[in-house]
């Protein structure tokens, strides 16, 4: 009784997953699905967004989104299943379909059939003179050069003769269908075998950690309780995990070229792969073409600059002729003052100081009194038409902070920082076959045909009486085209 | 500049052989079809040229690419790529009523191209992403993907208005579009093409996107448009397995389809996204 119902319930399932109509309800579903997903911004590429989309939500649809990972919807269980019930559906069509191909593709095929030849149009039928026996001969010969598989039949005043070309384009369906579970196969690889990380090394440093993305059970965290986030902003954001590589990667280099109009033209990082303390080898990175090294691909992803160590400073003395003195000075180096009158020292660095450009701080002990702290800008007369009026009263942004001088800011040594995506994905390679094998599935599918010909020839009193038919899986017209280019070229053969 | 000269102008001329093939339609008047056709091929043939044209000036600036980098020269490509698909069909079918349908398409793109004020016209040099072989042939196969959804567009409200037909109604304009079957294989072959080029198209963006930032699929929001869009198209494609599944339904199915494409192209660009042809 038990074994009959789950029969039957299997045969339901079975009749289920090999129906096509299935598909295109999975297919539809999956359209949806995306939709969704475009329209409720992912965790996973933009945390600002989703976390300003939760914050909108009230909790109960906060918690009910949650629930159902619509934040992070292409890894959803919900996502998954109808990906997975797509499969499902391929797989099972495709087994129960296959046998029947096959069966197609190896019949044998009787030449002497009467049906193709029924109704057949006037123009593919020819009369003929000659012995029928070398007529005949001409026929098989004919065929045997343009069709690979071409067979003969004769009794006794008949003469049949059956080719056929392009079986194999029963099977681009098949092709088209394993690649697609080839490429959903792929990415599964690399979502439990790859990694995808960044990092950032500055010019003449090396590292051998990368920091992972975050995964989505720490940015759901952070959905639940916005307000934590809205309140420290940055705090979250230091969680990410670390990879340690196994070996060493060392910028020896960045380089960035523009166009005359200021656009980016061409990011390149000199890397240095180092392994046990040995210099293994060295490679250019520039966008789009990425390096690899021990199966770990970098892409150059962003670049930045970072203070370096020595800054050039100008310092008037006021009250005497106005007499400027040039310094050159490291971060954080005591150095006398022109007058001797104290030290001083840039204690505080900027490349881009509330988005005015350089700036550096500058501390001035003077031998006798308190000590002076201020801020010196790059192109000061610029700035001071941008600046706010208060901080224009404000000693703390006056270059003439501590009298008699005047400091100036000529110029700060930057270094470049390049940024790194590290990645690595062992199913990328077969994805890519699937890639493959999709387009050749498709243009045997679409633009391949299986193609029968047959040909009879049938002597009368007038002569020997030649037609010629066929069938063809697809594109009729090419069928016709064909048949009659084989009419005329049998014709001509046969009486040339 | 002559090419950007020569294709505003040619907008005119697409909209002159819309309203030619429409009068040819209304009127039953052979002769207007065949001088419709003659403009379109004059056209398409001064469109070319203007697109060799920008491609030289492009050399000419020193910052030499082909014209296929932003907003601007993707529709144009557009527009010229469903101008070459649509006279390859009218060609081999023998047969002008489609032309009413895809035209305007064309005209649309062009003008909305040259006339719109927040679409830059210049040729700008390449940022590094984008300097890949590999962005080219996805352009490629992409736009012929639309344009051959764009025809199938025209087919099936074609369709849906043949519908409308029947003999004692003897209508003019519906009497002379082909029969539904006809429409509705030809419709089949458009979606076809359009399935193989957008596949291409999407294989191709998916190998540019690993080489350039590392990963082959980050569902972005263009990305994830575009596999909508393949989804439509796939059940257009297994519809027609389906017995009883013929016809309307895959007319309905198709328009919904082009209008993914639709949002694909333009309407992407009001969701949040990395990477698209408004940024650069
Ligand atoms: C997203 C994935 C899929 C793609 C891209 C795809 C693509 C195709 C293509 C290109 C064809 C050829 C159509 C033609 O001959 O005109 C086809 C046919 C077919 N597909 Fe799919 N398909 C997919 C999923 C499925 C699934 C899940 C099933 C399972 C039911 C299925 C069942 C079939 C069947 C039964 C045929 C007809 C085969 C024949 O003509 O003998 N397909 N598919």
């Amino acid at each position: 009784m038990t074994s009959v119902t789950i029969e039957k319930n299997r045969n339901i399932l079975w009749r289920l997953f090999s129906s096509v109509k299935l598909t295109i309800v999975l297919l539809i579903l999956l359209a949806v699905a995306c939709i969704v997903g475009t329209l409720i911004p992912q965790a996973t590429q933009s945390q600002m967004e989703s976390t300003e989309f939760a914050m909108g939500l009230s909790p109960e649809l906060l918690r009910f989104f949650i629930f159902l990972d619509l934040f992070d919807l292409y890894h959803s269980i919900l996502f998954r299943s109808l990906i997975g019930c797509l499969s499902a559906n391929l797989i099972i069509c495709s087994i129960n379909r296959f046998p029947g191909t096959w069966g197609l593709f190896r019949a044998k095929v009787r030449p002497d059939r009467e049906k193709p030849f029924e109704a057949l149009p006037p123009h593919q039928v020819f009369l003929t003179k000659g012995d029928i026996s070398q007529v005949s001969e001409k026929i098989s010969l004919f065929l045997k050069s343009h069709y690979k598989n071409a067979h003969t039949k004769t009794d006794t005043d008949r003469h049949f003769y059956y080719a056929e070309k392009g079986g194999y384009s029963r099977f681009g369906v098949y092709i088209v269908h394993t690649s697609v579970l080839l490429i959903l196969i792929g990415a599964l690889i690399g979502s439990f075998f790859g990694f995808e990380g960044f990092v950032n090394i500055t010019e003449g440093d090396q590292i051998d950690t990368v920091n992972l993305n975050k995964g989505y059970e720490e940015l759901k965290r952070a959905l639940l309780n916005p307000s934590s986030v809205k309140s420290h902003p940055h705090n979250y954001k230091k969680e990410d995990d670390i990879l340690n590589l196994g070996f060493g990667v060392r910028c020896d280099k960045f380089t960035v070229d523009f166009y005359e109009n200021g656009m980016p033209k061409e990011y390149k990082s000199e890397l240095t792969f180092v392994s046990d303390g040995k210099e293994v080898d060295k490679k250019s990175l520039m966008v789009n073409h990425p390096v690899q090294f021990r199966g770990v691909t970098f892409y150059q992803a962003s670049y930045g600059q970072i203070p370096g160590k020595n800054v050039r400073l100008k310092i008037v003395k006021n009250n005497e002729t106005g007499h400027a003195f040039s310094v050159e000075t490291e971060v954080e180096a005591e150095t006398k003052l022109p007058g001797n009158e104290g030290l001083f020292a840039v204690t505080g660095v900027k490349t881009n100081f509330m988005n005015t450009g350089p700036a550096v701080q500058i501390a001035v002990k003077p031998f006798e009194g308190e000590e002076v702290l201020f801020w010196v800008f790059e192109g000061y007369d610029e700035i001071r038409k941008k600046l706010p009026g208060p901080m224009l009263m404000s000693p703390k942004f006056s270059p003439s902070a501590f009298k008699p001088y005047t400091f100036i800011l000529e110029g700060l040594d930057t270094i470049y920082y390049t940024g790194l995506q590290v990645n690595r994905d062992p199913g990328v390679p077969i994805v890519y076959l699937g890639f493959c094998m999709i387009i050749a599935g498709f243009i045997i599918t679409f633009f391949a045909s299986h193609r029968r010909i047959w040909v009879r020839a049938l002597p009368d009193k007038k002569g020997i009486s030649v037609s010629i038919a066929g069938t063809s899986s697809r594109d009729q017209v090419g069928l016709e085209r064909e048949l009659m280019h084989l009419t005329n070229g049998l014709k001509a053969y046969i009486e040339g | 500049m002559l090419d950007s000269f020569i294709l505003s102008s040619i907008t005119f001329v697409y909209f002159g052989a819309f309203v030619l093939y429409l009068l040819m339609m209304v009127m039953a008047r052979d002769i207007l079809g065949r001088i419709a056709t003659i403009i379109t091929w004059l056209a398409f043939f001064a469109q070319t040229l203007a697109i060799v044209l920008r491609w030289i000036r492009s050399y000419e600036l020193g910052i030499g690419h082909a014209p296929l980098s932003n907003l601007y020269e993707s529709l144009i490509f557009f527009a010229w790529a469903i101008t070459l698909l649509y006279l390859i069909v009218e060609k081999r079918t023998k047969n002008r009523t489609l032309g009413p349908f895809i035209t305007p398409l064309a005209f649309l793109a062009i003008a909305y191209a040259s006339f719109s004020t927040d679409i830059n016209e210049g040729i700008q040099p390449l940022i590094p992403a984008l300097k890949s072989n590999w962005l080219i042939a996805h352009v490629i196969t992409c736009f012929f993907g639309y344009a051959a959804f764009g025809l199938s567009f025209g087919l099936s409200l074609m369709y849906l208005i043949k519908q409308l037909d029947s003999p004692e109604k003897g209508n003019r304009f519906l009497a002379i579009i082909p029969g539904k079957r006809i429409v509705d294989e030809l419709n089949y072959q458009m979606v076809v093409i359009g399935f193989l080029m957008l596949t291409l198209g999407i294989i191709t963006g998916s190998v540019w996107a690993h080489s350039a930032w590392g990963s082959y699929w980050s569902w972005d929001p263009k990305e994830t448009w575009s596999l909508i869009t393949w989804f439509i198209y796939a059940s257009v494609i297994h519809s027609r397995l389906v017995r009883g599944w013929k016809g309307k339904r895959i007319a309905l199915l198709c328009i919904t389809g082009f209008l993914c494409v639709l949002f694909t192209y333009f309407g992407v660009n009001y969701l949040a996204g990395l990477h698209s042809y408004a940024k650069s």
